[in-house]
């Protein structure tokens, strides 16, 4: 009887045992499941960032070196020299003042709005002739509108049908310099602007032709070739200029000592 | 690859020596960018003219990322809210290395401060993301050594039931954390916000 009776509780106690047994066995099942959907997820999802970053490097290279390399057809400006520069003023002048610029760095247009004045003056006077550098590396900075190889273009077509008419341009350009990251003049504005310092229709007709792209282009990298590390930079008769370049003065002064000199 | 090398890579990711290690070396550099980062702002504090002309391999940059708002939130460099707290994790670190055990409430204490100090990171990152446009190396390395002290903090104190959480919860973030999903994870985000960050700039660095 109480063998019978012990079998019986044995019996019951087995099969609660086997159900908690095989509750547990599919709750494991589930989470391992749910663990290896997880792990396949993810890595299949490395795979794909792994894949994208890769191609937009591969991308980035191949852009790069056409952007580069397209010196085929290249056309440079009557205006520039074959260092890369817009030679403005007096050939005879006894101070040369070179500048590195891109038309999008603000601290370019800092410069100018300090120093464009007392530059145009002893351009004018004959004391310096200035050579601009119109780079294009913050390109990516205009939304992808290419702003400052647009406006580089556009300051070297006016430059090859009149200098000083260029050298007002350049200074309208940064007193509407546009803000990084925003999509630049648009050509339409570089046109008015370019017409107000006083080209002619046809010269600023052939803005959009971007005649001097690639060019542009390569002097930017010829510049960074030659030390060149940002922008601006400035020389006196070849020697960087480390005054500071964003009030009026020190320049003015050191374009007179070297005048003087 | 030999017989038993995966099982003996998991056991050595859950071990205190591997995580308190990866957690040491994160806070070093950390504290590294945030030094670098300090003095950069003390130079630019001095001469607001040292960063002005337009580096070109910060394009990325122009000083553009240490002159902004966002870089001195609190009224100071947000890099020296590393110098301060660094420290404190790399002494964690070292002290549980040399078999120091801290009680339960200061690994929480130090879990939300760092959680805090996480998401002050990634706000900054976004920032110089989105808003400022500009990428600074050093920020950069401080938002991947922030990830990555975050992670081996969170590990711990998960695995050894810090976070006072509630019991199905903490059972589930420790199975989370036992079939390595926290790595997984982790290795996801930061190729994530790899990703962003080139193909975003490609042009620029390659």
């Amino acid at each position: 009887m109480s063998k019978d009776n012990s079998c019986n509780i044995t019996a019951t106690g087995r099969e609660a045992l086997h159900q908690r047994q095989q509750a547990a066995a599919t709750a494991d099942r589930r989470v391992s499941v749910a663990i290896r959907t997880a792990w396949i997820a993810g890595l299949a999802v490395i795979a794909l960032l792994i894949g994208v970053t890769t191609w937009s490097i591969v991308g980035a290279r191949a852009s790069n070196t056409t952007g580069g390399g397209a010196i085929d057809g290249l056309i440079a400006p009557a205006a520039a020299t074959d260092s890369g520069a817009v030679v403005i003023g007096k050939p005879e002048a006894k101070v040369t003042v070179t500048v590195f610029l891109d038309f999008m760095c603000p601290y370019c247009g800092q410069f100018e709005r300090a120093n464009g004045g007392a530059l145009a003056a002893a351009i004018a006077n004959g004391t310096a002739k200035l050579e601009v550098h119109p780079m294009s590396f913050l390109d990516d900075l205009s939304s992808g509108t290419k702003y400052s190889t647009r406006a580089a273009n556009a300051f070297v077509t006016v430059a090859n049908h009149d200098r000083a008419t260029a050298l007002v341009f350049s200074q309208l350009l940064f007193a509407q310099q546009p803000a990084e990251h925003s999509a630049g003049l648009t050509d339409a504005t570089l046109a008015g602007l370019a017409a107000q310092a006083g080209a002619p229709a046809d010269v600023v007709a052939a803005f959009g032709k971007r005649t001097y792209q690639p060019w542009v282009a390569k002097i930017t990298t010829q510049a960074f070739d030659s030390g060149i590390t940002g922008t601006p930079t400035v020389k006196i008769n070849g020697q960087t200029f480390t005054g500071d370049l964003y009030t009026a003065g020190p320049l003015a002064e050191a374009i007179t000592a070297a005048a003087n000199a | 690859m030999p017989e038993g090398f995966l099982p003996w890579l998991r056991g050595l990711r859950q071990s205190d020596r591997w995580i308190y290690s990866t957690m040491l070396v994160s806070a070093l550099l950390s504290l590294t960018a945030s030094f670098v980062l300090s003095v950069d702002a003390i130079i630019l504090a001095a001469d607001p003219h040292a960063a002005l002309a337009c580096n070109l391999n910060a394009v990325i940059s122009c000083g553009t990322v240490g002159a902004s708002w966002q870089a001195s939130l609190f009224g100071f460099p947000n890099a020296f809210l590393g110098l301060i707290a660094e420290p404190v994790v790399i002494t964690i670190a070292v002290a549980s290395l040399g078999g120091v055990r801290f009680p339960r409430w200061f690994m929480l204490s130090a879990q939300v401060v760092y959680t805090l100090g996480l998401l002050f990171a990634y706000w900054l990152f976004f920032q110089a993301y989105f808003v400022i446009g500009a990428l600074c190396p050093w920020c950069l390395l401080i938002t991947l050594s922030t990830t990555l002290v975050f992670t081996s903090l969170t590990h711990v104190n998960i695995r050894d039931g810090n976070l006072y959480l509630p019991q199905g919860a903490g059972r589930l973030a420790s199975g989370f954390v036992r079939a390595d999903l926290d790595a997984l994870l982790v290795a996801v985000w930061l190729l994530g916000i790899a990703a962003m960050v080139i193909t975003k700039y490609a042009t620029v660095m390659f």
